[in-house]
């Protein structure tokens, strides 16, 4: 008993003193995840009767070999790199904000509403007053569940997840009746005008610099400010952060707004930037690659821009792979799957003993 | 040496005078974009093409279409719905001669796909077509065709008088054709039976789910059920089959599938399915393959084939007298001599 306690302490002051240098083993683990998970996937690739190489090669010459190429690469990173700094944000503060999808929901069709209603305003006043707004809306959405959680004690990975379930049906009852485009059956909202259009330089899209640099924001905010100081504070410790004097409740709430905020964004720079209007299947899955993605990214705002690129890359190169060796497109997600459980699982950070092993997520139980 | 050199131009001679080159090879895959080639490609719509439905029908077409003329076929399966232009380019830039997009969501992107790639043939897989492009053709179906054929068999196999119907959204021009056919089928039906027969179909609401809903289409069925309905018509996606699968549960009551012969795609019906209102697909894709091939498609819409699908298991329900009356009514219905009724 008391052994085993003298161990833990150990290891935690190693973790310590680890963690004041440059912390080489804890970024060590995402690159060997996605290395592992591709190794792996190509086994399965094999079995199939393809060529792993053939695939793999394809896959990324069309991400990332060409300008056009990672145009679109950054053009779907973008999303990705919102939402996954919205779970980041929550897993700072101890929160597991699985509602990423739902509040990223709420700004895309709120922000497809803005670019559709506030025809006629400049360029310069109207994306901002549509990102606004798409923020907004993910705000809110994320607030119930921080309100719930602060106030009366309900899980958030329980409301959030219901809250994605509820957001989904409102948006599209409300895109497949009063804001649907008039004069046809689909279930989607009127082309935004082209004043909210985000505008894309050469091939890359400007929503992609919004995004990193909202990410630096973050960082920034999370590492130098004492509103920052306090998420963290919470996130590591509630109870000695009530004891130190930090408003836990209202730390709490306000970490769900700015994730909330981010995911809204995250909808609404899509809604400008990609797709020009609201339709149910557009942003399927997003919100939770950013589960993924902040994982992959181990929770840190800057590590998630890479994380993203990886994945919006493979998605935007899925399709040339099945082209050129007929690999389904599937296999991204198997290899999300893969790394996801790589970097959570315990696997390989043992074999890393100097890193930091501290947990990336504590919200069960807190 | 010398020995070598005539070799060669033994060779030479025969490939000269095409001894060596069969006069017509099937294309393969690396000559796709030549023009001695003939290439298909299929983008089908967020699905797999086993998906037995839609997709599969419509790629089964493209290998069907493709042996015949020599071709290759290839699809990509679309796994956003945002890459359908992207995923029309691969093809399209690749030099593919016919690229055939599935379902009427990607009708949008064909039209546009169309105006930039003017050398290509597209199909538009149920997709009408609005536009005077030649190069693209809308394949399309008389639902309210294969509808009143449902209705006509219905309203001669029910034995309490009342006929219903579970279906996708009203506002789905097929979805509608489908179902105002099958009224009108059952009304002819009734009069010449000279009985009267109830007639009710139910569209789900519109909403996002109004083709994934199988909750609300078995709720549905068994409404009808409870009312006495003994013969029901699913028509629309899940939805549709949900309906189906809770006829099936109830002993002696009978179901129609839609759009393919839900027999194979259904199992769960197969103790109450008596046949499918079916839109031939995999027909309508190979017959404009080969008139691509052929140089005659002319774009607009072309109108595929519709009938009722095998009765199967169930075929000792169907006395031979309404089998008789029905292989007259569909003749008449085809060839236009009798009308659906269907105003649009």
């Amino acid at each position: 008993m008391s052994e085993t306690n003298v161990d833990k302490k150990v290891v935690k002051n190693q973790s310590e003193e680890s963690r004041k240098k440059f912390d080489v083993g804890s970024w060590l683990i995402p690159i060997v995840a996605v290395l592992v998970a591709m190794s792996l996937a190509a086994i399965l690739i094999k079995l199939q009767g393809s060529n792993p190489i053939t695939a793999y090669k394809s896959l990324f010459k069309t991400a990332f070999g060409s300008i056009e190429g990672l145009g679109v690469t950054l053009g779907k990173s973008t999303p990705l790199v919102l939402s996954g700094l919205a779970v980041a944000v929550g897993l700072r503060a101890g929160l597991f904000n699985i509602g990423a999808q739902g509040q990223l929901l709420s700004g895309a069709l709120a922000a497809a509403w803005a670019g559709v209603t506030f025809d006629g305003l400049p360029g310069y006043i109207h994306i901002p007053i549509a990102l606004i707004i798409g923020a907004f809306f993910g705000s809110v959405v994320a607030g119930i569940s921080g309100f719930l959680k602060a106030y009366r004690g309900v899980h958030e990975v329980i409301t959030t997840i219901m809250l994605n379930s509820i957001v989904m049906a409102v948006a599209d009852y409300l895109a497949s009746g009063k804001l649907r485009e008039p004069d046809q059956f689909l279930t989607r909202t009127s082309e935004v005008a082209e004043s909210a259009k985000l505008p894309i330089y050469g091939n890359l899209p400007s929503g992609f610099f919004l995004a990193v640099v909202l990410a630096i924001s973050i960082w920034w905010i999370l590492g130098r400010t004492t509103s920052g100081f306090r998420i963290e504070t919470v996130g590591r410790n509630r109870h000695a952060a009530w004891y130190a004097g930090i408003p836990v409740k209202r730390t709490v709430i306000s970490a769900m707004l700015i994730s909330g905020a981010i995911a809204g964004l995250g909808g609404a720079v899509e809604t400008l930037g990609i797709t020009y209007r609201y339709a149910p299947a557009f942003n399927l899955g997003l919100g939770f690659d950013g589960i993924t993605i902040a994982l992959l990214g181990r929770v840190h705002p800057i590590g998630i821009i890479p994380g993203a690129i990886l994945i919006g890359g493979m998605r935007a190169g899925a399709a040339n792979m099945q082209f050129d060796s007929g690999v389904a497109p599937e296999l991204v997600d198997l290899l999300m799957a893969l790394i996801l459980l790589l970097v959570t699982a315990p696997l390989i950070t043992r074999f890393f003993k100097n890193s930091s092993n501290k947990s990336m997520t504590s919200g069960w139980g807190n | 040496m010398i020995k070598r050199i005539s070799a060669i131009s033994a060779a030479l001679a025969l490939a000269t005078f095409g001894f060596i080159v069969p006069a017509q090879a099937a294309t393969v895959e690396a000559d796709c974009g030549k023009a001695t080639a003939f290439c298909i490609g299929v983008v089908t719509d967020l699905g797999k093409v086993d998906d037995k439905s839609f997709n599969q029908s419509a790629w089964e077409g493209a290998v069907a279409g493709a042996k015949k003329a020599d071709g290759f076929a290839k699809y990509i399966e679309t796994t956003d719905s945002k890459d359908y232009a992207k995923n029309i380019a691969l093809f399209a830039d690749k030099g593919y001669n016919v690229i055939v997009t599935v379902g009427f969501l990607m009708g949008d992107a064909t039209a546009a796909a169309g105006v930039k790639y003017p050398k290509v043939k597209f199909i538009g897989v149920d997709q009408f077509n609005a536009s005077t492009a030649t190069n693209v053709t809308g394949l399309i179906f008389d639902e309210d065709k294969a509808g009143f054929l449902a209705g006509y068999l219905a309203g001669y196999l029910t034995k309490t008088n009342k006929v219903g119907g579970v279906f996708g959204m009203k506002e789905v021009l097929p979805v509608r054709k489908f179902g105002e056919g099958y009224v009108n089928g059952i009304a002819y039906a009734a009069t010449q039976r000279s009985k009267k027969i109830k007639s009710t179909v139910v569209y789900h609401a519109a909403g996002d789910n109004a083709f994934s809903d199988p909750a609300w289409g078995a709720t549905t069925a068994n409404q009808l059920l409870t009312q006495g309905f003994d013969v029901i018509f699913g028509a629309g996606g899940s939805t549709g089959n949900g309906a189906l699968g809770k006829v099936a549960q109830k002993a002696g009551a009978l179901c129609i599938g839609v759009d393919t012969d839900q027999y194979y795609t259904v199992p769960e019906a197969k103790p109450c399915i008596v046949t499918s209102a079916e839109k031939k697909l995999t027909l309508g894709v190979s017959t404009l393959i080969g008139q691509a091939k052929a140089g005659t498609i002319k774009g607009g819409n072309f109108t595929g084939q519709v009938g009722l699908s095998p009765f199967h298991d169930l075929a000792s329900k169907v006395p031979a007298a309404v089998n008789v009356r029905l292989k007259k009514t569909t003749t008449g219905v085809l060839a236009g001599s009798i009308s659906t009724g269907f105003k649009g």
